[in-house]
């Protein structure tokens, strides 16, 4: 997924410095951690394989979350209105983060007590049934799951939901499944229904079956074993048929889940109330919980004020939480410092990665782009971010939440995270490339302001001619996403879907989608690479799969070097003292909604 | 009086138009495309093409400038369903109908103005009329040196600290936030007492100082000079004749600052996360929002052009000798 919050954002999203937005799936995660602070022992006892569960897994209710009681009203202080409130328009983790609450899909990630991941069914009865080598897939819908109005969710509703995806005015949400229903890795699968079911058409069954009003059945023509991931995506959410209003469901969507949106309370840019959903049926759910009456959501609060807000712990404040706003990184020592405030905070991993990206057309020699990574101060990068909290240095293109992570650090950044210019400077040398002109292009934003002046002076020390370019925020992903563009490095990030290399590697370095606009920010192109990424992307066995996405990670970086990893992103969230059951949720990037109750 | 307001409303239109036409074309100059809004993951050209054609942006651009202008006028339909006039359109970030968005945040900047500018006008005017009543007295000192520190005390530094030591700390006053006044006049005032005051302190001090020095030189002037000699107090000729004439400049100026006060209420409102068009502005500006960005500018224009005539008027009432025609 794009860096951050939108791409529309793409602005906005190197403001990711401060805050990853983007909906993304992580794998494993660092699962929970209320008590203040976090270390890496969560990720890594998540990077197993996620199961994709069974019947048994999926069935309802949730585990009681220890020390939980119902009622009252927590205060949610979020930066950022909601822009959609329709799933299919869902791809951002604010909105992802509140669709926990409001929505259903055929499948959900279980996050049980301990932290643990499994992909379970949620409106189906389990995680799905595949055979032809995943290229069919099966769902049997759970019985007693209703909408917000008391009618059942049919497999009616579940097509509908799916091919309305294909309608025009969707083009904010995620279309992987899309382009499996139509095979393609384009945007043209809207060919296969181009009106959505809003005429009369609808996809042939043999795409999507729903022989009754309980079993759906996908058809594929290539294997596709991600799909219980793909489905567990809030875009992917169930629509009620009957209440479908095509653009105007974005401001009254229908609730699956525990809560439902208060008549008339969403004010853009002021906040809005979620109640409880009353034909929500704990029994067949095993991942949310309905333990408060109310959700009070403010917009418009910044992660400065709402940490100040957080850290006074006074009146409200008590009550009060997050599901995304961050830790200002102004803010960090104060939080690390004090005890206090440190246990009312919660932390974990994001799934984007910050690299420095080489332009590939331009920097075709790859000594110069080894001086480079070795010379590269990844620490200063890391530094402006916020520390401690704002990350980890990084020695892979993928992160510590993805399923089947490895640290791999070939080119000793995690060693020497100041930058080794020395061994840089000789390199160098030895290429004859000595007082090589380079163009640094770097956003004009406050994180990167910080860390560009360690960068140039590095590479100056290196003995590279650097010129250094600041870029608008607001256009710098344009500018550098453009093929042609006049920069040989410069920042980017991504982050993974779902808890898999399948969607962090194929956008990001697939020589086949380098054009304008693309994520392939390095304008990377290796044919044996993509060869070796359709050949990994149709194992049907997702722990292979999932070594060989690694082995493929590690060789792109040792043997082409298209991009230096500086550090994986990681986002520190407070509470307030009234509040329980705060917990991580790695999938979710931040405060997992469904688990929060208030004390006493 | 009439033909003043009928000409001046005349003027006030081609302004507006003036200004709608300026942003609405200036808006397509921005290197930033609309259309990454709602773009989603891969923005490929196609998907870029699709969202132009969802948001009429696919059309030469004074027909689209024309379709804007003559929604205000008649109505316009839209996917999202009909707009009635005056539309403004929907906005390209969340697809909320412009005109009711503005309407539903300008009571916070109605009420955030209103009582700034009450604050700095009582405060400011009063404590300007002390300076100049006591001059060069030791509370001339004081005020005239306050003013000269409140003057570049920016809203963006002692908000925040106003915050930490009035709400977080010292806990004496609750966190400002709008609560409709109808709804709880109480709840209203002390929800914004501490906005207003951040949002005037400036203002204080230009007005203090300004009140004092226009004061004074009402105080120097013959009429005034007369009034004494004819033996009325000191207090009359204070009141009712210097006062008077001091306040045609701050009359004028006023009119002026009203733009500036909706600036500064722009800035509060981000500080105190109050849910008002400067925030709304701001946003739409950052989204590259049309739709939002030309009725928030047109709206705020209208307000101070209509603003301005008032002010105008009441030169006349203020100073007779001031004649409309």
């Amino acid at each position: 997924m794009s860096s951050n919050r939108t791409r529309r954002t793409h602005a906005t999203l190197v403001a990711l410095a401060a805050g990853a937005l983007v909906l993304t799936a992580c794998s494993s995660g660092a699962g929970t951690n209320t008590e203040g602070g976090n270390d890496r022992s969560g990720a890594e006892a998540q990077r197993s394989q996620i199961a994709f569960g069974d019947a048994a897994a999926s069935k309802g209710a949730a585990e009681e979350v220890p020390g939980a009681r119902k009622g009252g009203t927590i205060k949610v202080y979020q930066r950022d209105t909601y822009s959609h409130l329709d799933p299919a328009q869902i791809y951002v983790s604010d909105e992802g983060a509140l669709a926990t609450l409001l929505f259903r899909k055929l499948t959900t990630y279980h996050m049980d007590n301990k932290g643990k991941y499994t992909v379970v069914g949620d409106l189906a009865t389990d995680s799905g049934q595949s055979s032809d080598g995943g290229k069919t897939w099966k769902y049997t819908l759970k019985d007693n799951v209703k909408w917000e109005d008391g009618s059942p969710i049919t497999a009616k509703d579940i097509r509908h939901s799916i091919e309305r995806t294909f309608a025009p005015f969707i083009t904010d949400g995620p279309y992987y499944l899309q382009q499996w229903l139509a095979d393609t890795n384009s945007t043209d699968y809207r060919k296969l229904l181009k009106d959505g079911p809003y005429k009369g058409k609808h996809l042939p069954d043999s795409v999507l079956e729903t022989p009754d009003d309980k079993t759906i059945v996908f058809h594929f023509k290539s294997p596709h074993p991600d799909l219980p991931y793909a489905l567990a995506m809030a875009g992917y959410a169930a629509v009620q048929e009957k209440k479908d209003t095509k653009e105007k469901y974005d401001k009254a969507p229908q609730s699956s889940g525990p809560y439902k949106i208060k008549p008339g309370s969403f004010k853009s840019g002021k906040g809005m109330t979620l109640v409880r959903n009353t034909e929500w049926d704990p029994k067949t759910d095993n991942s949310r919980h309905q333990y408060v009456d109310k959700f009070d959501i403010q917009f418009g609060v910044s992660y400065p004020d709402s940490t100040q807000r957080l850290i006074a712990d006074n009146s409200d404040n008590q009550t009060a939480v997050s599901f995304n706003n961050q830790v200002d990184a102004a803010s960090m020592q104060t939080v690390s410092n004090d005890p206090k405030v440190k246990k009312r905070s919660t932390s974990g991993y994001q799934p984007y990665v910050g690299v420095i990206n080489f332009n590939m057309k331009r920097i075709k020699d790859k000594k110069v782009r080894e001086a480079l990574a070795y010379a590269m101060p990844t620490q200063a990068v890391l530094d402006a971010y916020g520390t401690p909290g704002g990350g980890e240095l990084a020695g892979s293109y993928i992160s510590p939440t993805v399923t089947g992570y490895k640290d791999i650090d070939p080119y000793g950044k995690l060693k020497k995270p100041l930058g080794d210019v020395a061994k840089a400077k000789k390199i160098l040398k030895d290429a004859g490339k000595t007082g090589m002109k380079i163009t640094f292009a770097y956003m004009n934003a406050p994180e990167p302001q910080k860390y560009s002046v360690s960068i140039v002076d590095n590479l100056k020390k290196a003995g590279f001619d650097v010129q250094p370019k600041d870029l608008p925020s607001d256009t710098y992903y344009d500018v550098i996403g453009k093929v042609d563009n006049k920069f040989d490095i410069y920042a980017s990030a991504w982050g993974a879907d779902w808890p898999s290399a399948s969607t962090v590697l194929p956008p990001t370095m697939d020589g086949r989608q380098v054009q304008d606009g693309s994520p392939n920010y390095s304008h990377y192109d290796n044919p044996e690479v993509s060869k070796e990424m359709d050949r990994i992307a149709k194992m049907s066995d997702q722990e292979k799969a999932s070594e060989e996405w690694f082995k493929l990670n590690e060789k792109i970086l040792k043997e082409d070097l298209p991009a230096i990893p500086t550090f994986y992103y990681k986002q520190i969230q407070l509470h307030g003292s009234k509040v329980g059951g705060v917990v991580n949720n790695d999938i979710i990037s931040g405060v997992d909604p469904t688990k929060l109750f208030l004390k006493k | 009086m009439l033909r003043f307001l009928f000409r001046r409303s005349l003027g006030a239109i081609v302004i507006l138009l003036l200004i709608s036409a300026f942003t609405f074309f200036l808006f397509f100059a921005a290197p930033k495309d609309p259309a990454l809004l709602s773009c989603g993951k891969n923005c490929t050209p196609d998907a870029i093409a699709l969202i132009h054609k969802n948001l009429g942006l696919d059309k030469p651009i004074p027909v689209q400038y024309w379709d804007f202008m003559s929604g205000i006028v008649t109505g316009r339909d839209f996917a999202q369903g009909p707009c009635p006039a005056p539309c403004f359109g929907y906005s390209f970030a969340n697809g909320d109908p412009v005109w009711d968005t503005i309407i539903d945040r300008f009571p916070t900047t109605i009420s955030l103005t209103i009582g700034g500018a009450a604050v700095f006008l009582t405060v400011g005017l009063g404590t300007g009329m002390i300076a100049a009543w006591k001059q060069g007295k030791l509370v001339d000192k004081v005020f005239s040196s306050a003013s000269l520190v409140l003057s570049s005390m920016q809203i963006y530094f002692i908000g925040p600290i106003v915050l930490a030591l009035l709400v977080y700390n010292l806990e004496i006053l609750g966190q400002p936030k709008y609560v409709n006044f109808t709804d709880n006049p109480a709840a209203w005032f002390m929800g914004l007492l501490i906005p207003w005051c951040v949002l005037s302190v400036i203002f204080t001090a230009q007005y203090t100082r300004m009140a004092r020095s226009s004061m004074i030189e009402q105080l120097a002037e013959e009429h005034v000079r007369t009034a004494r000699a004819k033996g009325m107090t000191r207090g009359t000729v204070f009141f009712r004749y210097a006062w008077r004439g001091s306040l045609i400049p701050i009359v004028t100026i006023f009119g002026i600052d009203l733009g500036s006060l909706f600036g500064g209420a722009m800035i509060t409102e981000q500080t105190f996360a109050l849910p008002g068009l400067g925030t709304l502005a701001v946003k739409s500006v950052r989204d590259t929002d049309l739709p939002m960005v030309m009725g928030v500018m047109l709206f705020a224009a209208a307000f101070i052009v209509l603003f301005n005539i008032i002010v105008d008027a009441c030169y006349a009432f203020i100073d007779p000798r001031v004649r409309l025609s």
